[in-house]
């Protein structure tokens, strides 16, 4: 809602207890977001980093990190030392969630005496679960604890958060809790009906039930499980109170750390409700949701095999899901156990540094090298949705479009209603002028999502590519209008504003995409061309340069910078740079012919030739090589050379000023011709 | 009415016009960025109806001949076609006959470079301002001025529907001295 301000008075003082939230983590990342759009790049960097020591699997803030170029390598965060943090996370819920445990206790024996059924006696408990349990002893511990009945509600508050969640969810109780009790206790249908102050009672109630799931050290990791249920419910919560990515990013921190699939099929499911909830509200945001829900169906795929039971209803759904998940939970926790969650976390956290890795090299535009780490993915992985499109991007970056393309597709292909990365898509398929695929991707992602800035990206390329710019301006700017933080449109409405020769408005976009982003090195070489249309060099040079600084592998920036430099007259540091552009991509003719106009306005015509028959093997069939050929035979008098290729030029079918051009410079040539003089 | 054109130039006359407008895609339409003004119009059919992508609105003159339409750009200019829309079925003795276009820096320099006689043309109707010279292919100038000098049957005042004025493609990368045509080329020359 951009108050900005508001909310980060609201995080600031809260951000030490930070008792609305499970992990200090997610505060921070929400902090570290108002910073960078505040612009303090510092503070910003500072929380995302803390965010990542408090809880390593926050992926977000990594993200977030990269996006800022401040992000170090991978390992860093998600070391071994993370996984050391992550079981350490675990013991502190675990020993915490045994005085949970106590209290919980009494407080289901509490109200199960407040309903009066004498059914639910611990021993009645004891067999009920330990039917499902398969006679775990857990009685002992159930009896040892039964002693303190008389504790109770009191003991509650040794734990903040249930009591927190308790505050929390006083209204909404949901439903699975409810489903839990019933399993439980076959006669608390009472219980369901009286939900206000008994909600916290239900979690107690399942808390126990999984409590005894497994024997004495295994609790541990049960305590570790209630309390991520617990912290996906507060993240449910959180997430209708309006703090989308952070109740999101906290799902995938609880995600992370559980290797069952149940979990990640409940908090996948539940993603899906908050992914219904925010795909509305059309902020960029809800992209990153969505990459994170794409995260959890990549993990989900990840661990299937290791889950015992296919967990697939919703925890909306029926009761009888509830039954396989009492099923499931005795068997998942016996095999369970405390060193598998080492091993479990260093597991995702070896997937996450890979991904880490592609992803912070890709920011940093060093794309050979993210593709090599990419290519390291396990197969399943490598397959999903946000791998693949990030495969594109860099492809992209690497100026290699038909790659990209076949990646992009792929990604689509895989996750067919992820917008992520289909604006790239979009402008991959302008630069292969493949107008009838643009299209048809411009109208999928539009009945896909409406307000979603993407769609509309992809539609205004379709129009620029068809030259029609100012409908395509229309559709930029109703991308700006749906998220004024998405850098990219901005920068395309600067372009279209361009093509109308309209670079006062061009400025303005280019200048607000890059207060948005400032390492969207597009909107730095927009304004570089823009200053060079107009003449203003040294602008020119200035901002190619940033552009440069920030991608430092791209030859379409170094031989533009080149062509700035030459205007400046620094013809040396142009040739250098022309140079390194002709090194760094094989494949890109432009910085061949630019070095060539260099050289003939630097009068050494040999060499421009020497270049220009290269550029002829390359490109054959562009008719601007032929015309500067022939342009320096006529400086060398060469008139019979001169006039074969600009002949050839004109055979290959120039546009009308270069056939004009052509024509006067054949004029020019008093060769006495067979050809009539009026060609 | 076919598409095609049917223009015989023999002394500068044109005879019947296309119904649709068909302009290679070298062109660019410059008549956005100019200020337009007529010599005289009758109320309600003014200047505006001339670039108002509207058929059915016409210019309506009210004054003695010649009359003219001024087209005047903030700088100079590459123009290469200049195209009308008038119809003498609906038109009749205010459909223009004699036409000349003359360029130059203001109204005080103004020099014709080109006269056509209309006869009882029906659609589009493209003058090119090209010379025979390949030099000649562009007219450099900072104002064009289209004079109406007669009707058809004598008319006194003129329809003109629609005027719309051609310049060539400026090139997308600036600071080059030719534009590229092949496919690698365009592909690197820029960053989106």
């Amino acid at each position: 809602m951009n108050l900005l301000n508001e909310a980060e008075t609201a995080l600031c003082p809260a951000n030490e207890p930070n008792a609305e939230v499970p992990n200090n983590a997610a505060g921070h990342y929400l902090l570290g977001l108002i910073h960078s759009y505040t612009d303090r790049r510092k503070s910003a960097i500072h929380n995302f980093k803390q965010a990542l020591a408090i809880d390593p699997l926050l992926w977000a803030a990594y993200e977030e990190l990269c996006v800022l170029g401040a992000a170090e390598e991978a390992t860093a965060f998600f070391g071994d030392s993370a996984a050391l943090c992550i079981q350490k996370q675990n013991i502190n819920h675990a020993s915490a969630s045994q005085n949970m445990h106590i209290s919980n206790e009494d407080c289901s024996l509490l109200s199960t005496r407040n309903f009066g059924s004498e059914d639910l006696s611990p021993r009645q408990l004891k067999r009920t679960q330990g039917d499902n349990l398969k006679g775990i002893p857990g009685a002992a511990t159930l009896g040892a604890v039964y002693q303190p009945t008389n504790g109770g509600l009191p003991n509650l508050p040794l734990y903040n958060t249930p009591s927190t969640m308790a505050t929390q969810f006083s209204g909404v109780v949901p439903p699975p809790l409810c489903r839990n009790a019933q399993l439980n206790a076959p006669n608390t249908s009472m219980l369901i009906t009286d939900n206000s102050p008994k909600s916290i009672v239900n979690s107690n109630i399942q808390a126990p039930r999984r409590k005894f799931v497994d024997e004495g050290k295994l609790r541990k990791i049960s305590g570790r499980l209630f309390s991520d249920s617990g912290a996906r419910r507060s993240t449910r919560i959180a997430a209708e109170a309006g703090a989308n990515s952070n109740a999101n990013a906290t799902l995938v921190a609880a995600n992370g750390i559980s290797n069952s699939s149940k979990y990640l099929g409940g908090s996948k499911l539940s993603s899906m409700a908050l992914r219904s909830v925010t795909i509305r509200k059309g902020q960029s945001w809800s992209n990153e949701n969505w990459d994170e829900g794409i995260h959890n169906e990549t993990f989900d795929d990840s661990h299937a095999n290791v889950t015992i039971t296919n967990y697939t209803s919703s925890p909306f759904g029926d009761a009888r899901s509830l039954e396989t998940e009492g099923a499931s939970m005795p068997v998942s926790g016996a095999i369970m156990s405390a060193s598998r969650v080492l091993s479990g976390a260093s597991e995702i956290l070896g997937l996450l540094r890979i991904l880490g890795d592609g992803y912070r090299l890709s920011c940093l535009y060093r794309c050979q090298d993210a593709l090599d780490i990419y290519m390291k993915l396990p197969h399943k992985h490598y397959n999903t949705g946000w791998v693949l499109s990030q495969v594109g991007k860099a492809y992209f970056e690497l100026v290699d479009y038909l790659e990209s393309a076949s990646f992009f597709s792929l990604a689509r292909q895989a996750s067919p209603y992820s917008l992520e990365g289909s604006d790239i898509y979009s402008t991959v398929l302008y630069h292969l002028k493949e107008d009838m695929k643009l299209s048809y991707l411009a109208q999928e992602l539009i009945s896909t999502d409406r307000l979603a800035p993407q769609s509309w990206c992809a539609m205004g390329n379709c129009y620029s590519l068809q030259k029609d710019h100012e409908t395509a301006l229309k559709s930029f700017q109703r991308a700006v209008q749906l998220n004024s933080r998405f850098a990219y449109a901005h920068t395309l409405c600067g372009h279209e504003y361009v093509a109308l020769e309209d670079f006062e408005n061009g400025i303005k976009s280019y200048l607000s995409a890059l207060r948005i982003d400032a390492r969207h090195y597009n909107s730095w070489y927009g304004l570089g061309m823009l200053y060079l249309r107009q003449e203003k060099f040294e602008f020119s040079e200035l901002h190619f340069r940033m552009a440069f600084q920030i991608s430092p592998h791209s030859s379409v920036i170094m031989s533009y910078l080149g062509t700035a430099l030459h205007a400046l007259k620094k013809n040396e540091e142009a040739l250098e740079m022309m140079e390194r552009a002709i090194l760094a991509d094989k494949k890109n003719p432009l910085p061949l012919y630019q070095k060539a106009n260099i050289l003939v306005s630097l009068e050494s015509f040999d060499e421009a030739l020497e270049v220009l028959e290269e550029l002829k093997e390359y490109a054959p069939r562009e008719s601007s090589v032929y015309a500067l050929m022939g342009k320096i035979y006529k400086r060398r008098n060469m008139h019979d050379k001169a006039m074969l290729h600009f002949g050839l030029a004109l055979d290959l079918k120039p546009s009308a000023t270069d056939v004009a051009t052509i024509k006067t410079a054949i004029e020019k040539l008093h060769v006495p011709d067979e050809i009539e003089d009026t060609l | 009415m076919a598409t095609e054109s049917s223009e015989g130039e023999e002394e500068g006359k044109i005879t019947g016009g296309n119904q649709h407008l068909i302009v290679d895609d070298d062109l660019r339409e410059m008549g956005k960025k100019a200020a337009w003004s007529v010599s005289s119009c009758k109320p309600g059919n003014g200047v505006c109806t001339l670039c108002d992508d509207n058929l059915d609105s016409f210019w309506q003159s009210d004054g003695a001949q010649p009359h003219l339409v001024n087209i005047q750009f903030q700088k100079k200019v590459k123009l290469q076609l200049v195209v009308l829309y008038v119809d003498f079925k609906l038109d009749e003795s205010y459909t223009p006959s004699k036409i000349s276009i003359r360029t130059g820096d203001g109204f005080h320099n103004l020099r014709e470079i080109k006269t056509v006689e209309l006869v009882k043309p029906t659609g589009w109707v493209y003058l090119s301002l090209s010379g025979n010279d390949p030099r000649e292919t562009f007219v450099n100038t900072f104002m064009l001025q289209i004079a109406v000098l007669s009707n058809h049957l004598n008319g006194r005042d003129t329809h003109v529907r629609q005027i719309k004025v051609y310049g060539p493609r400026p090139n997308p990368i600036p600071h080059q001295p030719f534009q590229f045509t092949s496919r690698e080329f365009i592909t690197y020359s820029s960053v989106r």
